[in-house]
């Protein structure tokens, strides 16, 4: 385990601290706040079996890094928030619930017909994955809600009843209920539960219309089997964390980061566990949004690279925005959802040069588990990781406090053989053609969402984290064309300090189809009144926040004829002329043109209820002056890029360097979870909060 | 090996670079396609993704669709090299885009797609064309929407366009785009997703110019010869892999649109070496309904149904199909000649032509065999909304099984197979939003799929209330037979039966082909089976007793075909009878009995 901080950290007891915990594959990431804003990192092993374990580790090993006992972390901490993957693997590892699904008659398969959707047709021959329920656990009922939301035929009690019956007989765990029309009116799926609750007293029902209450009987019925499927466990696993934490002395309600990228206690949770599903890649936006300040921009673009993947999170004017359609493991839910782009672009890439003789890099990784050559676990095939060795820009030997050993001459000999040879390059030019390759799929993967989400990236600064992020940041930002490449000082544990940063929010969303000039702003109004209504209650209920509650309205709009929706922004009163204009000014940034005098309807309502948590406060170093970084005590070999080639180039411990000192490039810098590269042409300046900015050219 | 097409060039390019551009063209021709979608006006773009864009070089041969629907693979190159031979090389200047439809004069597919083919020039020189092939909303012709089932000549179907300068030096020719608004019942759909493909291709001209000039541009046409190369060697490496033979393929259709008549698609497909030869010849004259194909219709789904048999990582560019040559005979069904209709042919005959091939081919490869996917028997309707504004539905509702393949069974429904599924189904409860419509069943069929090792989709048995009058435009292919056949033992899925119910009382049976109105009334379609692979007898009697209980086999089905026999309880198996009487079956039929 290991334990960094900022250099200038104060170590006495504070109170109102925080602690982030995000759990992931390899490791568990503690990140502590202290009252007077000093942050440091912990990181020990995750334990896969048994992920509370990895938590209360981190717990006393933070405590440890103090002197002081567990209990006394924990009884000063005000908040204590977990991002966690057990929803997620959960559903990857299929180790959810025996789930029953009770359907409208007629509807019975929506669930297995998924629309038809395939992600690439191409490769017809590969199954979908397993239905999450069998179709003899998907029991039709009599019963139908109109198109309108008027009841068209009465629920029949009697087929909930033979439901039961063998729902029980079959050992299902876990009941999902999703009739169709019910995004129009749920009074039959309550009716249901209140039935399989009173006969049976079935602890686990999800139902479509509360879960999700958007229009579509496929991905609503989906929404509600997947979160049938990992209630249990997921609820359970927090329900034994929360309470180890207490008896532990935390007093406070432990908050879990949700797909919103808001914070929802336990009690809010134990109904929609699926909302937990992207709770760590979610974590970006907190992050980013305690980055703005430091890196001097509300316009970011992140790139947090780690092993298998890179996760792109773009925030413009400070917003990073949602969307409704969220898929883990081909599964697909209706869920309000931070808009993170995955690409599998990683550490543990894989290179390689397929049957008619073309260079590739990924989609496959090594994983963990062998890992890039140079780990010497076992992998034979070269890496992203192993070209970096390479290159010259990851130093041989102890890595990651000593727990993996770097062995170039097995990154050289895996290059050799599946990259070198085969295309008859020298070694170097093997690995530069690897690193180039990825780079150009990062590049890829951020100009596409500029591209989805209307923006033009060059006026945005790249946050470059995680732990390979850092190696890539200054190039990718060239090509895409940024002035300036932000490198937190924590880069490595991105996600765990973006937990600190987030508010407590929920997301409520009421179907309404209205033209928007022949809306009636009292019938709106009355029903934002009542999700606001439902929304304080829920967020009084937490008890945590003093005061500080926002309540946001959007709605969705769009032309008639048009299949999808603009979510916009609205103020408190709704103004038809107002919604018009805002409705216009989104159409024309997304898509490029407008209907003059087009008709427009309205499709949703939605309303956030937000709980304030008081912004993080980046600590600045008060010893700020323009200076010289101290004179170079090492220099290695390394290849910069297509232009300039290998060079010899400077490297920094990051201990070395203090705020204020700025270094022209070429120069590395390695730090305790990460290495920054900085170009030739560019300019690494380090900043008062500690993290680095790199001027591109 | 083969070196007919090598070029020696090709030992001097860089492999780096090769690679770099090759993941740069597909980003290019997939951005296209992103923003195509953001700014089409018709739903379906936006929404069925009924286009394709794609980058070739400067003759015409296409380098990279990376974003295409499997139907479009083959018909780029095609429409590219009819502007080059209509304006010749000389006579397209920077700021020019072109603009064509026609299968007989332009290398079009069918009138309904559309190509903008846009030149792009680096340091003076022409280098490559971004272009977008999309299907409009409508483009005049007998009825609105662009299918015409009564068409007997292409006059029926549209307006023709032959290769057009549509924007001439960088200004759009306002005379010409007039013509083009006026042969629309939906101008302004036209006129914005017109101007959303011309967006789309610039992107991609800036896009590769910036390529090239990262490259200097006359370093370009030896990387996308390179690209070619490099998919010509992946495919002729699958080719070398099957035994040299011919291997024969047959599908057939039963009607003209008009009449009952038999009309065969024949081809041979001759493996030699690395090189495969698909030969139509003794298919059938053209027919007089609107079933023709066009010749880059022809070549595109051979393209699909290639692509499809072999590894789907082999990379998808007109290099590909190098060592593959089509012989279509002129005046046949594949090959048409004018005047005759062709508008089905991206459906049918291309579902014929993907099925014949996938049977020679699976003669070569068994253990790649695919089984047929059931065809298509929905029919579209048409009303009046309370608004007198007409709606128009297809009625996807009724969509086939597809076949199945070594490993999986097939989708009990999907999109149609010349999508390879690629176009997803509406949700009912957005079908009674916007038609006067409710949807009553959309279920899995019992004993629809073929049985086999691994079974054929199911199809669907659906239900549909229309609550105004209306009139249907049935095409029901797969209604008189079954159409999804099996494949190496495998059974055929059952075939499509319909009905109508009027709400009058008055019920009767829909044609295969022609226009019917009705009052108000309910549809019922039992959509086509797809057809299974291998034989029943080797199916995992864990799978069988699954679809037992699952209502998707019945018990008789099972004992009969798949030879399981369940206790008495219909919930377990009964191993030891299962055993015997998949002996005696094996021994009746000669098959070997696994499991």
């Amino acid at each position: 385990m290991t334990a960094s901080s900022l250099p200038d950290q104060d170590r006495g007891v504070g109170r109102a601290w925080r602690i982030g915990v995000d759990v992931g594959g390899t490791f568990t990431d503690l990140v502590l706040m202290e009252s007077d804003g000093a942050l440091s990192v912990t990181k020990v092993p995750s334990v896969p079996g048994d992920p509370g374990a990895g938590v209360m580790a981190a717990v006393t090993a933070a405590a440890q890094a103090r002197s002081l006992s567990s209990e006394e972390l924990l009884a000063a901490c005000d908040i204590f928030v977990h991002g966690s993957t057990i929803a997620t693997n959960t559903v990857l590892e299929r180790k959810g619930a025996r789930v029953g699904l009770l359907t409208t008659k007629g509807f019975r398969d929506s669930l297995e017909i998924r629309r038809g959707l395939r992600a690439d047709p191409w490769r017809h021959r590969e199954p979908y994955p397993d239905v999450l329920v069998p179709r003899r656990l998907r029991w039709p009922v009599d019963g139908r809600i109109d198109r309108d939301g008027a009841e068209e035929t009465a629920l029949s009690e009697a087929d909930v009843a033979a439901a039961v019956a063998l729902f029980r007989e079959a050992g299902v765990e876990a009941v999902a209920v999703a009739f169709f029309n019910s995004f129009l009116n749920t009074r039959h799926e309550r009716r249901a539960r209140e039935l399989l609750q009173r006969d049976w007293d079935m602890p686990w029902v999800s139902l479509s219309g509360e879960i999700s209450p958007t229009i579509g009987e496929y991905e609503r019925s989906s929404t509600a089997v997947v979160n049938a499927y990992i209630a249990p466990r997921t609820v359970g696993y927090l329900t034994r964390l929360t309470d180890q934490l207490a008896a532990g002395g935390l007093s406070r309600q432990v908050l879990m980061m949700q797909n919103n990228a808001g914070t929802a206690t336990l009690a809010q949770l134990a109904e929609r566990p699926a909302t937990l599903l992207l709770s760590g890649p979610a974590a970006a936006v907190g992050a980013l949004e305690f980055f703005a300040e430091a890196a001097g921009s509300r316009d970011l673009i992140s790139m947090e690279i780690g092993g298998t993947s890179c996760d792109i999170a773009m925030m413009g004017g400070g917003k990073v925005e949602l969307t409704d359609a969220l898929s883990i493991g081909g599964y697909d839910l209706a869920l309000p959802s931070v808009d993170v782009h995955t690409i599998g672009a990683g550490g543990g890439t894989i290179a390689g040069v397929d049957a008619g003789g073309l260079l590739f890099a990924g989609p496959a990784g090594a994983g963990a588990d062998p890992g890039p050559a140079c780990y010497g676990k076992g992998g034979r095939l070269p890496t992203a990781t192993d070209a970096q060795v390479i290159l010259g820009r990851l130093s041989p030997g102890a890595f990651a406090g000593g727990s993996i050993e770097i062995d170039a001459a097995r990154a050289r000999h895996a290059m050799e053989e599946h990259v070198g040879a085969p295309l008859g390059l020298e070694i170097g030019d093997a690995a530069a053609g690897v690193v180039r390759l990825l780079e150009q799929k990062l590049l890829q993967g951020m100009q596409r969402m500029s591209s989805e989400r209307g923006h033009d990236p060059r006026r945005f600064t790249l946050v470059a984290c995680g732990g390979a992020g850092p190696l890539h940041g200054a190039s990718v930002g060239r090509r895409l064309g940024v002035a300036r490449v932000f490198v937190p000082k924590l880069a490595g544990a991105f996600c765990a300090l973006g937990l600190l940063n987030s508010d407590l929010r929920q997301d409520y969303v009421r179907v309404h189809f209205t033209e928007l000039d022949r809306a009636d702003s009292a019938t709106l109004d009355g029903i934002w009144a009542e999700l606001t209504a439902e929304a304080a209650a829920t967020l009084s209920d937490c008890g945590l926040i003093d005061g500080a509650t926002a309540f946001e309205r959007t709605a969705d709009l769009r032309y008639r004829g048009q299949q999808w929706d603009v979510t916009v922004p609205l103020g408190l009163e709704f103004d038809a002329a107002e919604v018009r204009l805002r409705f216009e000014r989104e159409h024309e940034r997304l898509f490029g043109h407008i209907q003059p005098d087009g008709a427009i309807e309205i499709t949703k309502l939605r309303l956030s209820g937000i709980g304030r948590v008081e912004r993080l406060r980046g600590r600045q170093s008060a010893r700020v002056q323009s200076r010289p970084a101290p004179a170079t005590r090492r220099e290695r070999s390394v290849w910069l890029d297509e232009i300039h080639g290998w060079r010899e180039v400077p490297v920094h411990d990051e201990g070395e360097l203090l705020s204020g000192h700025s270094l022209a490039g070429p120069v590395i810098v390695e730090a305790a979870t990460t290495t920054v590269l900085v170009g030739a042409t560019d300019r690494l300046e380090v900043l008062a909060s500690g993290d680095y900015l790199i001027h591109v050219d | 090996m083969s070196t007919d097409t090598a070029c020696p060039a090709q030992a001097r390019l860089d492999p780096i670079t090769l690679a770099l551009v090759q993941n740069r063209l597909d980003y290019i021709s997939c951005q296209m396609g992103w923003v195509m979608v953001r700014t089409a006006r018709s739903p379906i773009f936006n929404q069925s993704h009924d286009f394709s864009c794609f980058v070739t070089d400067r003759l015409g041969t296409l380098v990279s669709q990376a974003d295409g629907i499997p139907i479009h693979t083959g018909g780029g190159g095609f429409a590219v090299r009819a502007i080059l031979e209509r304006f010749a090389e000389a006579g397209i200047s920077e700021g020019d885009v072109f603009l064509l439809n026609d299968p007989y004069v332009a290398g079009g597919n069918h009138l309904p797609d559309w190509v903008i083919a846009r030149p792009v020039f680096s340091g003076g020189r022409l280098i490559a064309f971004t272009c977008n092939r999309a299907h409009q909303s409508d483009i005049g012709g007998g009825v609105a929407g662009t299918y015409n089932p009564l068409a007997t000549e292409i006059f029926h179907e549209g307006v023709r366009l032959p290769p057009l300068r549509l924007v001439e030096a960088g200004d759009i020719r306002e005379d010409l785009w007039e013509l083009l608004l006026i042969n629309t019942r939906t101008p302004d759909l036209l006129d914005g997703d017109l101007r959303a493909m011309l967006g789309s291709t610039r992107i991609g001209e800036q896009q590769v110019r910036e390529l090239a000039e990262s490259l200097r541009p006359e370093a370009v046409e030896p990387f996308f010869e390179g690209l070619l190369n490099h998919a010509d060697k992946s495919l002729r490496a699958a080719v070398a892999a099957l035994p040299d033979g011919v291997y024969r393929g047959e599908e057939r259709f039963d009607n003209d649109c008009f009449e009952p008549m038999d009309i065969p698609i024949r081809l041979a497909v001759a493996v030699s070496g690395e090189r495969l030869r698909v030969d139509f010849t003794g298919t059938a004259p053209q027919m007089r309904g609107f079933k023709n194909s066009s010749l880059a219709n022809t070549y595109s789904a051979v393209y699909a149904a290639l692509l499809s048999f072999f590894d789907p990582d082999i990379p998808r560019n007109e290099g590909t199909f190098r060592c593959v040559e089509i012989v279509a005979p002129k005046g046949t069904i594949v090959n048409a000649l004018p005047p005759a209709p062709v508008t089905m042919c991206t459906v049918f005959p291309a579902h014929e032509i993907m099925h014949a091939c996938w049977w020679a081919l699976g003669q070569a490869a068994p253990a790649r065999a695919c089984a047929g996917w059931g065809k298509n028997s929905f029919p579209n309707s048409s009303g009046l909304h309370k608004n007198g504004l007409t709606w128009v539905l297809y009625h996807w509702i009724g969509l086939s099984g597809a076949g199945a393949v070594a490993g999986r069974d097939g989708f009990n429904q999907i999109g149609p197979i010349v999508t390879l599924g690629g176009l997803s189904l509406p949700n009912s409860e957005t079908y009674e939003q916007l038609y006067p419509v409710k949807v009553r069943q959309q279920e899995f069929r019992c004993d629809g799929g073929g049985a086999g090792e691994f079974r054929g989709g199911t199809g669907v048995d659906s239900i549909i209330e229309l609550e105004t009058d209306v009139e249907f435009s049935f095409r029901s292919e797969g209604a008189s037979r079954p159409t999804g056949l099996g494949v190496n033992g495998g059974l055929d899925g059952q075939q499509a039966s319909l009905g109508v119910e009027e709400r009058s009382g008055e019920a009767w049976t829909p044609p295969v082909y022609g226009v019917r109105r009705a009052g108000p009334a309910r549809l019922a379609i039992s959509s086509p089976g797809g057809g299974g692979f291998g034989d029943p007898l080797a199916r995992d009697p864990g799978r069988v007793l699954r679809d037992v209980l699952d209502g998707t086999v019945s018990p008789t089905a099972a004992h009969d075909l798949y030879g399981v026999v369940l206790r008495s309880s219909g919930d377990e198996l009964d191993g030891e009878a299962t055993a015997r009487r998949r002996a005696a079956l094996a021994e009746r039929t000669g098959s070997v009995a696994k499991g």
